[in-house]
């Protein structure tokens, strides 16, 4: 598609300030999963300084026949602490998929909204030239490729393809079923060094519209901005979290015990939190696989997924992530309800409790209200 | 210009599992399909490396995992044509010739079916003139020839291509997919133009395999000793002969790994010999002596009939002649010994080339040790 078109229908041009706020965003998105996305905005500042553009397009600039590649990293995100990309391995598996294909992207849309992955996109649009979609496919963060609504709602996503930082690319041209996808998706990624690029066949515009998350961008960018300005009025920033997402004050406490290992491919364990305040003498505990996945007390589950259940320190409102994770954090625990696309029945096989080895069965948090459209 | 009927296919299979060195797994599963492939499509035609022009394209295929695995899952059939017809369509290109990676065990006969099925040509030729547990150890990797691109594929309708900084790096990565597939999983590897073919293939190989069999099969007809036909037609030196006292065996990340200990027997009588493997034999040692190591062939023939065993098949009682037979010249240099040598498998070891551990010999006389 030519330039003069992209330009004409031009989204949002993100700023450094934006890119700030929109990893402070991702990261209570990203459910303690999904990666820390500082190092992804280090790397989207320097693209900006060297005066590339982050390009945000809302669902209503959309085409039918856009051609939208799905991008983002896989692996631990305990291993992205320390081994840091060198650039280019999303492009190089987007290249790999539009080869495999014969297509050329026009837009980029993330897998996933919460974490580093919100980050991954924007930089290798901002590489190739292409606008981001104001969209995502899991509103969250989750820890296996095919937890995507994109997948969910009949996707198959291949070819797909993983790229390292060594210059090796895998594409995986056939997979049973999405599952067998993600198998062998993670085994490629454990070899690569447990983090590698990743790009899927693209999307049509239409599919897009009907089957991402929208506004999620949008969305993180807003929480971004809202808890550095509650910070800065010295107001509560947990309380902007909860009005901006129409989630519920779960728990307040502090870290008793991290249990956390590397297993797979992922991180996994659970995190003890005594309360403190009115919750004082209870204990709940939160079971991870990268991301928050339940969270109880006792045999009473407060929250599972797909809602969100997001760890806040108690008084700056930052996310706390599963790799920094550590005895005397003080927290507060929110649960926040999924979009409705990861509440369906087709949906809960793929992202609800049983998904992850739960016997429990769904029970959705209630909305406090009504936030954004997005919601 | 020759041609492999399914009549020749026996003989074939023979001489692959003698230079299969224990590994490279059974090479009758190989036969066949690939006699069923000929049966339906007619016979394949057998070029030699002169015979290719420089910019054809030859694309080896096969099988890559664990021996003992192939022995209870069997491929289909579609997932070789479905490798080789995905790394066409990655390359814009059709295949003008198949060709073998190791001629040794499975690999050598694999080929051939895939060549009947689609009417291609089987150059005569490999990547070892034996087999190898390991995707880069072929001499085409010595030559700079890139693995990649690669394409693994199962009977699951999995498919994965690979593109790689080095064929140490598609090994890793490709051993992990087979590890996925269900430790065993077909390949259509190393891309080569005809040039690279002659240039850096080990030639002629196919036709020995066939000469080693009929060798065995004639002396056998005749009431000759057909271990003796084997190893004339190898150029191969006697180590040992015994029965088999222990095997120790382990399946351990898409390899067959461990070792087999002898008891002499006739001229052998109280000695002993242990035999450690990788998928194949690495090295033949009696009491602190190594008698052979790779990159040198040690193959295991049934005392009696001169079948070869294999390492899955090896077990107490086993009644053996161990021969040892030298590699092709470009596994003897400096690069072929870092690739493929004694060290490289972890053996604190410097190779001898097995005509120099027997200086007594000249190929085809004496014997190394008396029988």
């Amino acid at each position: 598609m030519p330039k003069s078109d992209l330009t004409e229908r031009q989204g949002r041009l993100l700023t450094e300030a934006d890119l700030e706020a929109l990893a402070l965003g991702a990261a209570i998105l990203g459910t303690g999963g999904g990666g820390n996305p500082y190092i992804g905005r280090l790397r989207a500042r320097e693209l900006l300084r060297q005066g590339l553009t982050l390009e945000l397009l809302p669902f209503s600039a959309l085409r039918d026949d856009d051609v939208v590649y799905e991008v983002g990293g896989i692996g631990a995100p305990v291993v992205g602490i320390e081994k840091i990309e060198k650039g280019d391995e999303c492009l190089r598996a987007l290249r790999a998929v539009e080869r495999a294909t014969g297509q050329r992207a026009t837009a980029l849309i993330a897998s996933e909204i919460g974490g580093a992955n919100a980050l991954e996109p924007l930089i290798t649009a901002a590489q190739a030239g292409l606008p981001v979609i104001d969209g995502d496919g899991m509103g969250r963060a989750f820890p296996e490729v095919q937890m995507t609504t994109f997948m969910i709602y009949g996707h198959d996503g291949l070819p797909a393809a993983l790229a390292d930082e060594k210059g090796n690319t895998v594409t995986i041209t056939g997979a049973r079923d999405f599952y067998w996808l993600e198998r062998l998706a993670r085994t490629v990624a454990v070899q690569m060094g447990a983090a590698a690029g990743m790009a899927h066949s693209p999307l049509s515009g239409r599919q897009v519209r009907e089957t991402a998350i929208p506004h999620t961008y949008s969305l993180a960018l807003a929480l971004g901005e809202g808890v550095r300005s509650a910070r800065a009025q010295r107001q509560d920033p947990v309380e902007r979290v909860l009005s901006l997402t129409g989630g519920t004050r779960l728990f307040e406490g502090k870290i008793s015990d991290v249990a956390r290992r590397i297993e797979g491919g992922f991180a996994r364990g659970s995190v003890s939190v005594e309360g403190l305040g009115e919750h004082r003498g209870r204990q709940l505990q939160i079971d991870l696989q990268n991301e928050n996945l339940v969270a109880r007390i006792g045999d009473e589950i407060l929250a599972s997924v797909p809602d969100l259940i997001i760890l806040l320190d108690l008084e700056s409102g930052e996310p706390i992530t599963t790799e920094v994770l550590r005895y005397g954090f003080r927290v507060a625990v929110l649960g926040v309800p999924a979009h409705e696309k990861l509440k369906t029945q087709a949906a809960l096989k793929v992202v609800g409790p049983q998904a992850f080895g739960y016997h429990h069965s769904f029970t959705p948090l209630k909305e406090v209200h009504h936030v954004m459209d997005s919601r | 210009m020759s041609w492999i009927h399914a009549e020749d296919l026996p003989d074939i299979a023979f001489g692959a599992a003698v230079l299969g060195t224990g590994g490279g797994g059974d090479p009758h599963i190989g036969q066949l399909m690939a006699a069923a492939s000929i049966r339906k499509h007619g016979p394949v035609e057998l070029l030699h490396p002169d015979d290719l022009q420089d910019d054809d394209l030859v694309v080896p295929v096969g099988m890559m995992g664990a021996p003992t695995v192939m022995l209870e899952k069997l491929p289909s059939g579609t997932e070789a044509l479905a490798a080789l017809h995905a790394l066409e369509r990655h390359l814009g290109r059709k295949v003008r010739a198949l060709m073998s990676i190791e001629a040794g065990g499975l690999n050598s006969t694999i080929p051939i079916g895939v060549a009947a099925e689609l009417g291609l040509p089987l150059v005569d030729a490999d990547g070892m003139g034996r087999a190898f547990p390991e995707l880069q150890m072929v001499t085409l990797t010595l030559h700079g020839v890139s693995a990649t691109p690669m394409v693994l594929s199962d009977e699951k309708g999995n498919a994965v291509l690979f593109e790689t900084v080095s064929n140490q790096w598609s090994e890793r990565l490709a051993r992990a997919i087979t590890v996925d597939m269900g430790g065993a999983a077909m390949m259509a590897i190393y891309p080569l133009s005809g040039l690279q073919v002659k240039q850096a293939a080990v030639h002629g190989t196919i036709t020995l395999l066939g000469a080693i069999g009929r060798a065995a099969r004639e002396a056998r007809a005749a009431h000759r000793d057909p271990v003796e036909a084997v190893r004339l037609a190898t150029g191969g030196f006697y180590l040992f002969k015994g029965k088999v006292r222990d095997v120790q065996r382990r399946t351990t990340a898409g390899f067959v790994r461990g070792e087999a200990h002898f008891e002499g027997l006739d001229g052998c009588a109280n000695r002993q010999l242990t035999l450690e493997f990788q998928n194949e034999h690495l090295i033949a040692r009696s009491g602190s002596e190594v008698l052979a190591s790779v990159p040198d062939l040690i193959s295991v023939l049934d005392a009696e009939s001169g079948e070869p065993i294999t390492t899955e098949t090896l077990r107490f009682g086993t009644r053996a002649t161990v021969i040892a037979m030298p590699c092709d010249p470009q596994w003897r240099t400096p690069a072929g010994l870092a690739l493929v040598g004694p060290r490289y498998f972890g053996y604190d070891l410097n190779y001898l080339e097995v005509e120099r551990r027997f200086p007594a010999n000249t190929v085809g006389v004496t014997l190394a040790v008396p029988v």
